[in-house]
């Protein structure tokens, strides 16, 4: 079970309200390599895991991805609070996400594409779960490197600079996790079998 | 696991080891040494990791970040430690010494969390019960402008 805890991974203290920023931003919110996505992904996957360390990992790494995503929203939120008709009418890129969500805050990507389960994947083959989230994880860094050549406010920059280096830790835990469910398997092939399926003949080696 | 090359010697903190010899036709990321450089709780938070080793910015990125050090701060910088320590014990699971400091920061957590509660009021609904009436839906929220202000 998940148990709400009031407050954030990383403080978020936007000053300035900014709307056409976060109708960039919110891309992380919903967008194909965004928190989103990140977060359905492992929790997905870790059911077919056959390894204790997968479980812990993508539960862990997962659970984290939940506090991204309040982040991003609570980035998005700061950004397009107290706004004036004005202030829509002078963003156009923003218009057009308020036109449909107001100040409120909706898993799309920033082109405008609803947040859909088919920018993610859970194979029920860990080496090629393992291998995707792996993949993931450089699609977010890359998208939060976009943000910061964006983006000229510190404040936002602080958040996003600290959700990018999470990317590369945690592709380095699941680069590290990939090999040790591979070194769980048969050294001569490890594709003989698919650990998550092929339980009983994994057993008899 | 940490040193299939072999060798006693350590890499150079910013590397991995890898193994001398591996299966064709695998990915291969070097696993993190036991024993990296840390750093103390308020560093790690603001750069978005415990370790020097793993800390690597983009050109545009703002050097550091600032964390407020009041006492929710605090908190966070301290639950920050223990997540980046559990990440790393999911994939070394066999390193004492970065499961004492678990241990370790985990008591420091607590004591932090109390002083974030003395004030700010519960972080967990079940702690709403210690209070004369139901504070949990007290503003701000943490998503709220005014929560991250320093107290």
């Amino acid at each position: 079970m998940f148990i709400y805890e009031k407050k954030l991974q990383f403080p978020v203290k936007i000053a300035t309200p900014n709307p056409k920023l976060a109708s960039y931003i919110i891309s992380q919110y919903g967008g194909p390599d965004g928190e989103l996505g990140a977060s359905m992904r492992y929790l997905s996957q870790r059911y077919a895991m056959p390894f204790a360390q997968a479980k812990g990992l993508l539960t862990d790494i997962g659970t984290e991805e939940l506090s991204h995503l309040e982040m991003v929203a609570s980035i998005v939120h700061q950004l397009t609070r107290d706004l004036t008709d004005e202030q829509v009418k002078a963003n156009p890129g923003f218009a057009a996400y308020f036109v449909d969500h107001t100040a409120g805050v909706y898993p799309t990507a920033a082109s405008g594409f609803p947040w859909t389960a088919a920018s993610i994947q859970s194979t029920g083959d860990a080496l090629a779960d393992l291998t995707e989230d792996m993949a993931a994880e450089q699609k977010a860094r890359k998208t939060y490197d976009n943000i910061l050549r964006l983006s000229d406010d510190p404040d936002v920059n602080n958040v996003i600079r600290f959700l990018r280096e999470r990317e590369i830790v945690h592709y380095q835990r699941f680069g590290e996790c990939l090999r040790n469910v591979q070194e769980k398997l048969d050294q001569k092939n490890v594709y003989l079998y698919n650990p998550s399926f092929d339980k009983n003949r994994m057993a008899k080696g | 696991m940490n040193m299939e090359n072999g060798s006693t010697d350590r890499c150079p903190d910013r590397c991995g080891t890898l193994p001398s010899c591996a299966p064709l036709a695998t990915g291969y990321v070097p696993f993190q040494q036991v024993g990296s450089p840390r750093y103390g709780q308020r560093d790690a938070l603001s750069n978005g990791t415990l370790f020097p080793a793993l800390n690597l910015p983009f050109h545009l990125a703002i050097p550091g970040s600032k964390v407020s050090d009041g006492p929710l701060g605090e908190l966070q910088a301290l639950c920050f430690v223990l997540q980046e320590l559990a990440l790393y014990l999911d994939t070394h699971p066999e390193d004492a010494e970065a499961f004492a400091l678990f241990k370790q920061y985990t008591a420091m957590e607590k004591t932090a969390r109390e002083n974030v509660e003395k004030n700010g009021g519960p972080l967990l609904r079940e702690q709403a019960a210690n209070d004369s009436k139901y504070t949990w839906l007290n503003d701000p929220w943490p998503w709220n402008f005014e929560h991250n202000e320093v107290k």
